[in-house]
């Protein structure tokens, strides 16, 4: 059927609302960056002044000086990288494993680390904190790191993505002399780059967001991660003149996470869609 | 592989069966039993994880449930009481409904949302690529650091109110501050439900949608016959993602009013009644309830969506 001016004119007019729907949603983002420049006073001005009077830099300085700001983003950093790190190890090793080698249970136990995405963290977390209280790591980095260490998720597709790598290239560098491990490191890791990419992007956001975890295990001020110390600092600070400092906070607490998801938009969006794949 | 060298090793080095042509084929076969079993041992360091902090947490949440836990005291036996305890609660009962109201009121409208934007951003013009970038942005941020966004939006002199002529006291309100909470869930949760319409519908043989134009179907009609039958499958796993997002929700409900107000949620009853009460048994309770009600759901879900796929 041929495309009419009518229908052409409305589809255009479909366009635009989409593309002004979305502004509107990236409106918010916007807000809270103008905010946290705007002078204290101006924040909750009635009518609203969507731009700044005058741009107060140092409005993203209160964070740091009012409260354990740094303490927070460092914690969050540290946390976040370690385990991504302890995830694309413990991942790529058991994928590498499922995908390459054949023993006894070796399906029965992949079925199993695929049944633990059935049951999410929000189900399991009482016994869970029973047990690293036990273990006396309740306030220590361990207890944010360790638990989280390897995901189901991560498996899944590392597995998948080694199962890609052809047989004859393995058995190629098993006849040169190579070893397990330095075939994984020489010949399949290179291979897989993209993979561990997009699950150290996953990891890392997810890790970022974590909030009821860290809640429960590292309350206190050293080891508090972004979303816990965030969350106290907002609790604290309810007052007007807090305003644009608690913007600040925030606008820095989402910048990382907004700058990977620009940076690796196409990662981003394959590691949301596998991770929905799965279920 | 390398032969092994080690001292404590009995076993003759293996050696490329080339080289040694007699017993080679012994040779081989143990060899390659030993490559298997180091491969198999790569996989322990994360079933030692899951095994220690997944499945064993995950099975022990069945047996607190039936026991009085404090953490400090040993546990004691209570049978079936947690749970009777729960039937008559009404602050529970009140959770569960809050609960259900997050997350039809945030997932039936983003889920909505979602399908009918990936429909008209599958095929936007040229130039109009970024758009999609837009409703993609709120999924890239965290929950806590945008709520404390959101509370400045839901204030009563904030973004929300001035621009729509409102005068609502959002976050302090028992008639409104569900809808706030929905308000804010929509607009952080819609983009994720579009990365995976968007990501069904590339999937969709593009054939299908051709041979209708052809035939002259108009565009409500391609969708409802063509392209929505076709994305069953997408719906049905988006719709069970959806209500287990929805009821694990956590950190909107204590930035924006810390449950009150009508608003909390399942999750912040399991974790006062663990943390601030000290009672692990019952909240232990209320997680295998959460956990069958989960399971319930992905098996209705999952057969009503097949039943008419039918």
């Amino acid at each position: 059927m041929k495309t009419t001016p009518v229908r052409r004119t409305a589809r255009v007019g479909v366009q635009l609302l989409v593309a002004a729907g979305g502004v509107v949603f990236a409106a918010v983002l916007a807000y809270a960056f103008l905010s946290a420049l705007k002078p204290g006073g101006e924040v909750l001005s009635v009518p609203l002044h969507w731009w700044p009077s005058s741009f107060e830099w140092h409005n993203f300085a209160r964070p740091f000086t009012e409260a354990a700001f740094s303490r927070y983003y460092l914690n969050s950093v540290f946390v976040g990288v370690s385990v991504t790190l302890l995830n694309i190890v413990t991942c790529t090793l058991a994928g590498y494993s499922f995908s390459k080698f054949s023993y006894p249970g070796r399906n029965t136990a992949f079925v199993v680390v695929l049944a633990t995405l059935m049951v999410p963290l929000e189900v399991i977390y009482v016994p869970l904190y029973a047990l690293v209280f036990d273990l006396g790591w309740v306030n220590s980095f361990a207890g944010l790191i360790i638990p989280a260490g390897t995901s189901a998720f991560g498996i899944f597709l590392m597995r998948q993505s080694i199962d890609s790598v052809p047989d004859e290239l393995l058995e190629a560098a098993r006849l040169d002399g190579a070893g397990v491990v330095r075939t994984l490191l020489t010949i399949i890791g290179p291979l897989v780059r993209g993979p561990i990419a997009a699950l150290a992007l996953f990891i890392f956001l997810m890790n970022w967001d974590s909030h009821l975890w860290p809640l429960l295990v590292a309350s206190d001020d050293e080891h508090r991660t972004l979303p816990v110390g965030l969350a106290a600092m907002q609790a604290n600070n309810l007052g007007a003149s807090s305003v644009p400092m608690m913007m600040a906070a925030a606008v820095l607490a989402l910048l990382p996470t907004i700058v990977l998801f620009l940076s690796l938009q196409k990662r981003f969006v394959e590691g949301v869609a596998m991770s929905a794949g799965l279920r | 592989m390398t032969a092994p060298t080690r001292p404590d090793q009995a076993s003759p080095p293996a050696v490329n069966p080339r080289h040694r042509p007699s017993g080679a084929g012994i040779r081989r076969r143990r060899r390659v039993h030993r490559r298997d079993l180091l491969g198999a041992l790569l996989s322990v360091p994360a079933l030692a994880l899951f095994a220690v902090f997944a499945i064993y947490p995950g099975l022990r949440v069945f047996y607190l449930s039936l026991f009085d836990y404090s953490l400090t005291a040993p546990p004691e036996f209570v049978g079936l009481d947690n749970f009777r305890f729960l039937a008559t609660d009404p602050r529970f009962r009140e959770t569960v409904l809050n609960s259900i109201f997050y997350t039809v009121g945030t997932y039936l409208p983003a889920l909505v949302l979602a399908l009918l934007l990936a429909i008209v951003l599958r095929r936007m013009t040229a130039g109009l690529g970024w758009v999609r970038l837009l409703y993609f942005l709120p999924v890239a941020t965290s929950w806590v650091a945008i709520a404390v966004v959101w509370r400045l939006v839901l204030h009563p002199d904030g973004l929300l109110n001035q621009t729509l002529g409102l005068d609502v006291t959002w976050l302090s309100s028992s008639s409104s501050a569900r809808w706030a909470l929905v308000i804010m869930g929509v607009w952080k949760e819609t983009g994720f439900f579009l990365i995976l319409f968007l990501a069904g519908l590339a999937r969709l043989p593009a054939e299908v949608h051709e041979a209708a134009l052809v035939d002259g179907a108009n565009a409500w009609q391609r969708f409802w016959r063509v392209t929505f039958p076709l994305l069953k499958p997408i719906t049905a796993i988006c719709t069970i993602i959806a209500v287990i997002r929805g009821f694990q929700s956590f950190s909107p409900q204590v930035v924006l009013t810390d449950g009150a107000f009508g608003t909390e949620v399942v999750n912040q009853f399991v974790y006062k009644t663990a943390f601030e009460s000290a009672r692990m048994g019952r909240a232990s309770a209320v997680a295998v309830l959460m956990f069958a009600l989960l399971i319930a759901v992905t098996m209705v879900q999952l057969r009503v969506f097949r039943r008419e796929d039918s």
